[in-house]
């Protein structure tokens, strides 16, 4: 079985932070009318603190354990995936029954060059199957390869 | 863009009545829920001016720039107003070609004809409308270089349900949603002054006979909140029997040699051919009441789903089991195991503790404000770990002439046959709680299953959803066609 690449981790911390971040001008408003409302119930700041805290926690542990439990391997006939904390998932995608592959890359991906593979089937469950923190390059040759596999059924 | 030639057609001009009367219905809606300011009459006379500047026009263009060409090949059709499109559907790529007659459409005698392929979310061609002996033509067009399939349908029907089937199936449906939008309309009513919910509520409660003859407040709003519940199971009843009526009136399934083909429906008559192939699985449903009587659904999920069926097209929609297991191995050959296997025992200790903690969390926030009301939660407990009992005898399965089966859920309960050569993937999930039990859940994915309804084995032991997996990947890798 193969791991993903290490960057990933850093990809996954900056994308909670981005995540949590999107509730931090809410918590901080909150904060705002407590403090000018005379309500003494919380410290000044109490919700933003809770909310940085939170989010300290999810990027320093998430991505770490995400990366840890994800691994795949493209076999023969399919592609084989492990993957979650809580609720540890193992798919098997027959590669029969790949109806097409993408490989997608976003800006932060793109800066530290590693990329998805895509990988759609007519299923309604698991339609796609995403393999992230692959290097672009890998994804590409691992398209490729699945391409040709694909190809051969075909024939 | 390449222009249409003179070979092809318009769609029936009485296309304009049915836009027409959409335009009236939208009128009466707009009108109803308008808010209640000003001048109603000219508000609603502004709008409709409007709205017909704006729409008629569009409506005009939107039928001139439509054009079909059908042939044996292909159908070719050209559309769009602002953006112009030229859409080519081949013959051999079409699944479906059905023909839909609304009430409307049979008392103007036209038709619309929508075609689906493989792996669309709904029609790919949409012929709305078109002269009834059109869209036969269309279908036959379209149909003749797959499989003949008109002269291959039998005469009689494989199934069908007689009137007094249809009324005896409604009896057994229930159709909150409807019931819903009829204590709309009763509100919708009220807001005109036509009737008085209020005025009829307060009469039932002040006939302190009917109720027992007190009169204190306290038994008054008890028993009011008693009435209404059972005035919503009525109505629950009565639109669930309407809605089954009008969805499977004169239903009936012919079994050709590669396709099936179904024809049903009062309000709008459903007209049209399943391929064989495109079935995926079977799944059969009943709820207490039916399966007390013997009576069961038929399911078939396939691809290519239309959205108002989310994928599972009605095979048999009120049958005896014995019927069910005659006519469906004739879609897709499978037999009944005399034998089936339980998931492990230890599924009812997950479910017990998971329905007491749900129980549990919300009577203790209760028990803050009102502990005498929090016991009361406290007395479903037996309740859930009964049901978690229940739901361990209710889940079966088996793998048995190259179709899984499985058979879940207490109330509306499921029967899925599932052949190995359709499965798109296979999946096995535990989650922390399942881990520490040995156990996980096996699911297998198909083509045009619901996001909701899946065909799942959960709490397998592991060691055993590791040997189904193992003997259900080597029945898909030895049965599968691409």
């Amino acid at each position: 079985m193969e791991t993903l690449d290490p960057a990933v981790k850093t990809v996954w911390t900056i994308k909670g932070v981005l995540g949590w971040g999107i509730l931090l001008p809410v918590s901080a408003t909150v904060d705002v009318v407590h403090f000018f409302s005379n309500n003494g119930t919380f410290l000044p700041g109490f919700w933003t603190c809770i909310l940085v805290l939170v989010c300290l926690l999810w990027v320093l542990i998430v991505p770490k354990l995400r990366y840890r439990y994800w691994c795949y391997e493209l076999r023969e006939e399919d592609l084989y995936a492990i993957r979650g904390i809580w609720n540890r998932i193992q798919t098997i995608v027959p590669i029969r029954r790949i109806q097409h592959l993408d490989v997608a890359q976003d800006l932060i991906e793109g800066n530290y060059n590693i990329a998805r593979l895509i990988v759609h089937t007519a299923g309604t469950r698991s339609t796609d199957v995403v393999v992230p923190g692959l290097p672009y390059e890998k994804a590409v040759h691992l398209r490729d390869t699945v391409r040709e596999s694909i190809a051969k059924y075909i024939d | 863009m390449e222009e249409p030639s003179a070979d092809f057609r318009r769609l029936h001009p009485l296309t304009f009545v049915h836009f027409v009367f959409l335009a009236i219905v939208g009128f009466i809606f707009a009108g109803i829920w308008s808010p209640d300011v000003g001048n109603v009459q000219r508000n609603s006379l502004i709008f409709a001016i409007i709205y017909a500047t704006i729409t008629g026009p569009y409506a005009i263009a939107k039928y001139i720039r439509f054009r079909y060409h059908v042939t044996s090949e292909e159908i070719i059709i050209y559309y769009g107003v602002f953006k112009r499109v030229r859409r080519n559907i081949p013959s051999d790529r079409i699944h479906t070609v059905s023909i839909e007659r609304n009430m409307l459409a049979r008392v103007l005698g036209t038709a619309a004809v929508r075609i689906e392929t493989a792996g669309t979310g709904g029609a790919e061609g949409d012929l709305s409308h078109v002269g009834v002996r059109e869209a036969e033509r269309i279908r036959n067009l379209l149909k003749t270089p797959q499989t003949g399939e008109i002269s291959e349908a039998p005469a009689s029907p494989s199934f069908s349900m007689p009137l007094n089937r249809v009324l005896l199936s409604g009896v057994y449906q229930f159709s909150l949603g409807l019931s819903a939008l009829l204590i709309g309309v009763l509100f919708q009513l009220e807001s005109f002054g036509i009737i008085s919910i209020d005025a009829v509520i307060v009469w039932l409660i002040e006939q302190k006979q009917f109720f027992g003859g007190t009169a204190e407040s306290s038994v008054s709003v008890t028993l009011t909140v008693i009435l209404l519940l059972l005035v919503t199971l009525v109505l629950g009843w009565v639109s669930g029997f309407i809605q089954n009526l009008v969805r499977f009136y004169n239903f009936r399934i012919e079994l050709g040699e590669t396709k099936i083909r179904r024809r049903f429906g009062l309000a709008t008559l459903r007209e049209g051919t399943i391929p064989y192939k495109r079935v995926q699985s079977f799944l059969i449903r009943s709820n207490p009441l039916m399966r007390l009587h013997g009576w069961h659904r038929l399911e078939m999920q396939t691809l290519g789903l239309q959205s108002g069926e989310r994928g599972f097209q009605s095979g048999m929609p009120f049958a005896k089991w014995p019927e069910i297991t005659r006519l469906a191995p004739l879609i897709r050959p499978f037999t009944i195991p005399e034998t089936f296997f339980r998931v492990s025992p230890l599924t009812i200790q997950r479910h017990a503790v998971r329905y007491t903690l749900l129980i549990i969390i919300p009577s203790i926030f209760v028990s803050l404000f009102w502990w005498t009301h929090a016991v009361w939660g406290l007395c479903l407990l037996p309740a859930g770990w009964g049901l978690a009992r229940l739901q361990y005898m209710c889940h079966r399965w088996a793998y048995h002439d190259g179709n899984l089966l499985i058979r879940r859920r207490v109330l509306s309960q499921q029967f899925w046959v599932i052949p190995a050569e359709r499965f798109q993937s296979f999946e096995i999930t535990a989650t922390f709680f399942q881990r520490r039990l040995g156990l996980c859940t096996l699911i297998v994915d198909t083509a045009g299953a619901g996001s909701l309804r899946y065909p799942r084995i959960i709490d397998m032991n592991r060691n055993n959803a590791n040997q189904l997996l193992a003997k259900l990947y080597e029945a898909f890798q030895s049965d599968a066609t691409w």
